[in-house]
């Protein structure tokens, strides 16, 4: 399935992973297929639970796969690849760095000169909205403020993909709202293409091109689909009628599957 | 699985232990390291035995921990009131919280001509410096422990028109008691380890005496034994006040 | 109900009575002493006069022998230092970094740290003999455990997700260490400096003042034989005077950085 009719970027292949626990084989992604165009905006969505931070991990390279591929552009991932940059869920600023070393770190780990990596850094700092910021450290900024010096930083590499794990769980409402927009105009100025991992559906809705939906552990696709709400988009899309019947759609099929998630705790507990 | 996460970790570090212990043993039959030096670990071993039977190593053991244990009672005494003293009066905290942990840093031990002079040549001197030596995290951790207590829950006592003096046993103490045996342990440690540190040099009886008098009669096995015996008890005292305070902290 | 208002909220010092509390506790404790060693209570020789004390400070500072003694003991210092210090990080760095290791021997350092480490001087004289090295190797031993068990900690509780960024953007082990955990371990690092700073004077004045014939500690006991306590206590006063010093320094450097 495509939206932009481009290259594939990003192609997952049958990918599954299974942990070894003293419980037994623990499946936690079965078959995973899907594959991400250029300049597409696709998330991935399920319950809490279901393997979204494993496919994150496998993607990434952090972690291998048990079976399948995941190709970039037209290399196999097996290790962390320079054309992917993640953001993790968790906050993850350098806090003995300021703003600015932060962003120009991948740029300092490939060898970059210093006064062009800054220059690129401080680029990528006014672009994510914290010009006047480059030389405060994460401690003095808010917590919207240094995921999205995470988010800089990610960029600064210039990646094919931008790989995200629900980078605003941590946010309050209306801070997650206005990333939101910031991240929609970021991928419209960089043609970026960005994969967002998440369990939150109307940001999914609000921000994709395309939606992966993911089963209740052993994670496998349920359903894909294409979010045909006109572009460039805003927060204020948000109230919209056909944003709602997308919102709907998705809500039945993971509701399944949270049931499922939280049965199975209840059994456990 | 926990089981398999402590098994690794455990053989590797005895294993290294009994390891280096076999490699010098034979280095020493060997004549290798020089035995006039360093004796074979069989023989230390074999020592330790001689230690009880002959040089009386229980009586010194008592003496020593008789002399850490008044010290104990001293911190428990004088450490703790004046800690919770120093954190409701915060003006004599300001003035003299640093001096207190200046204190620390300080050789007190090089006192002892004083210390000797006013408590005679005996146990009692030994017990006095070590007291001076663990006093300040006893005091400063007591304080804290008190200043830190959450202030929602002196809202709780305050909502229930408790007195001070109620707000005090029933909400601040409780709740600052962990840190305070904190203070506590770390106090005592630094009392042993100076209890020690004095016997061995001012020699007034105790495990520091025997080991030095055991050193100078060129004992060398029952040395080695005598501070192996030294440092097995300081791990057991430590270990001992860990438990303490674990079970302290789980049923309080 | 107003005492425990003020139990938990920080107050800032109202620095004139902090003043006044400071001068005063001064002024009793030397008006006591002074007492004490007037009144004859005690031997007037152990307790001597503050103006015997002070004569005592100016008389050491003045004797060459004391500079002489101070650069013995200063060089032990800094070898225990350096040496013990070094050796801590490089411990602490593989014991905070390796899980395995980690979980070996953590708990031998952690257990071996309280014990009296001066119990082992009469084995270092007999490997080193009664000069400078085993004084050294005194202090050496106190060092090393402040430092890895801090070194080891402070990398061992690095954020996880720090890690993971570093490998995200394929950074080489030399980055990693230089990068993400020298970073994380400086301020750990500076604190268990402090405290091994501490143990290490008191392990090589002691060390000094029970078998030596060079080093402060030695000049101590060299005074309370020939019983001149005013220079005793002169050199004790210096003494203090230099450890709570340092000691300080290094906190307003941590804190500072």
């Amino acid at each position: 399935m495509t939206t932009t009719g481009r290259e594939n970027v990003l192609t997952v292949s049958d990918v599954s992973k299974t942990f070894d626990t003293p419980e037994g084989p623990l499946h936690a992604v079965e078959g995973m297929s899907f594959t991400v165009q250029r300049g597409e905006f696709v998330s991935v969505i399920g319950p809490s639970g279901c393997g979204k931070s494993t496919l994150f991990s496998m993607i990434g390279g952090l972690e291998a796969a048990t079976s399948g591929e995941v190709v970039i552009g037209n290399d196999r991932v097996s290790a962390p690849h320079p054309a992917i940059s993640m953001v993790f869920q968790e906050e993850s600023t350098f806090p003995w760095r300021t703003v600015s070393d932060n962003v120009a770190f991948p740029l300092e780990v490939a060898g970059v000169p210093k006064a062009e990596r800054l220059q690129q850094a401080d680029h990528f700092t006014r672009l994510v909205g914290l010009k006047g910021f480059e030389k405060r450290y994460p401690g003095e900024l808010s917590g919207g403020m240094k995921q999205r010096v995470s988010i800089a930083r990610a960029l600064a590499s210039e990646p094919k993909l931008l790989l995200m794990d629900e980078p605003f769980a941590a946010l309050d409402e209306q801070t997650r709202l206005l990333l939101g927009d910031k991240v929609l105009q970021i991928q419209r100025d960089l043609e970026q293409t960005i994969l967002l991992i998440t369990h939150n559906i109307t940001e999914a809705v609000q921000l994709s091109d395309r939606i992966v939906v993911m089963s209740y552990r052993p994670g496998r696709m349920k359903r894909e689909i294409v979010i045909d709400l006109p572009r460039p988009r805003t927060s204020e899309i948000v109230s919209s009628d056909a944003f709602g019947r997308y919102v709907a759609m998705i809500w039945n099929d993971l509701r399944e599957e949270a049931t499922r998630g939280m049965q199975d705790a209840e059994g456990d507990a | 699985m926990t089981a398999s996460r402590a098994f690794w970790p455990f053989v590797l570090r005895w294993g290294s232990v009994i390891g280096v212990l076999i490699i010098v043993e034979i280095l020493v039959r060997y004549n290798i390291l020089n035995q006039y030096v360093l004796p074979r670990p069989s023989e230390i071993l074999g020592s330790l035995g001689r230690l009880v039977t002959e040089e009386n190593v229980l009586g010194y053991f008592a003496i020593t921990m008789l002399e850490v244990g008044v010290a104990a009672i001293g911190l428990i005494a004088i450490g703790i009131p004046f800690g919770i003293f120093l954190a409701y009066r915060h003006d004599f905290r300001h003035a003299w919280r640093d001096w207190i942990a200046g204190l620390a840093a300080a050789p007190v031990v090089l006192m002892y001509p004083l210390f000797l002079v006013v408590f005679g040549r005996g146990p009692m001197t030994i017990t006095m410096i070590a007291l001076v030596t663990g006093l300040p995290p006893v005091i400063l951790n007591a304080m804290q422990g008190v200043n830190g207590t959450r202030e929602v829950l002196l809202n709780v006592g305050r909502s229930f028109n408790l007195s001070s003096q109620q707000q005090f046993w029933k909400i601040v103490l409780p709740s600052a008691l962990p840190q305070i045996f904190l203070g506590l342990r770390l106090g005592l440690i630094y009392t042993m380890i100076t209890v020690v540190a004095v016997e061995y040099l001012i020699t007034l009886g105790g495990l520091g005496q025997l080991v030095g008098e055991l050193a100078e009669r060129y004992d060398l096995a029952a040395t080695y034994a005598a501070v192996c015996f030294v440092v097995g008890v300081s791990i057991l005292f430590f270990v001992f006040l860990e438990w303490v305070e674990r079970w302290l902290r789980l049923s309080a | 109900m107003a005492q425990t208002i003020g139990l938990t909220k920080a107050q800032p010092p109202r620095t004139g009575r902090v003043a006044v509390i400071r001068v005063a506790t001064v002024v009793i404790l030397l008006v006591v002493w002074e007492m004490i060693a007037r009144s004859g209570l005690l031997y007037e020789d152990v307790v001597p006069t503050l103006f015997a004390i002070a004569g005592g400070i100016v008389q050491t500072l003045a004797d060459p022998a004391f500079w002489q003694h101070l650069q013995y003991t200063a060089m032990e210092l800094t070898i225990s230092l350096c040496l013990g210090g070094g050796l801590g990080i490089l411990a602490g760095i593989v014991i905070g970094t390796n899980p395995l290791i980690g979980r070996a021997f953590e708990p031998l350092l952690y257990y071996l740290g309280p014990t009296p480490k001066i119990i082992f001087f009469p084995l270092l004289i007999m490997w080193f003999g009664i000069g400078q090295a085993s004084k050294a190797a005194m202090g050496t031993i106190s060092a090393f455990f402040p430092v890895a068990l801090s070194v080891a900690a402070g990398l061992r509780e690095i954020d996880p997700v720090l890690i993971k960024v570093g490998r995200s953007f394929r950074a080489s082990p030399l980055q990693m260490t230089l990068k993400i955990y020298f970073p994380a371990m400086r301020e750990p690092l500076v604190n268990g400096l402090r405290l091994a700073f501490g143990v290490s004077v008191i392990g090589v004045l002691l060390a000094e003042t029970k078998f030596a014939r060079h080093g402060l500690g030695f000049m101590v006991t060299q005074f309370y034989q020939q019983f001149d306590m005013p220079a005793l206590y002169g050199l004790v006063v210096i003494i203090f005077g230099f450890a709570i010093a340092v000691n300080w320094l290094i906190g307003r450097f941590s804190r500072a950085v």
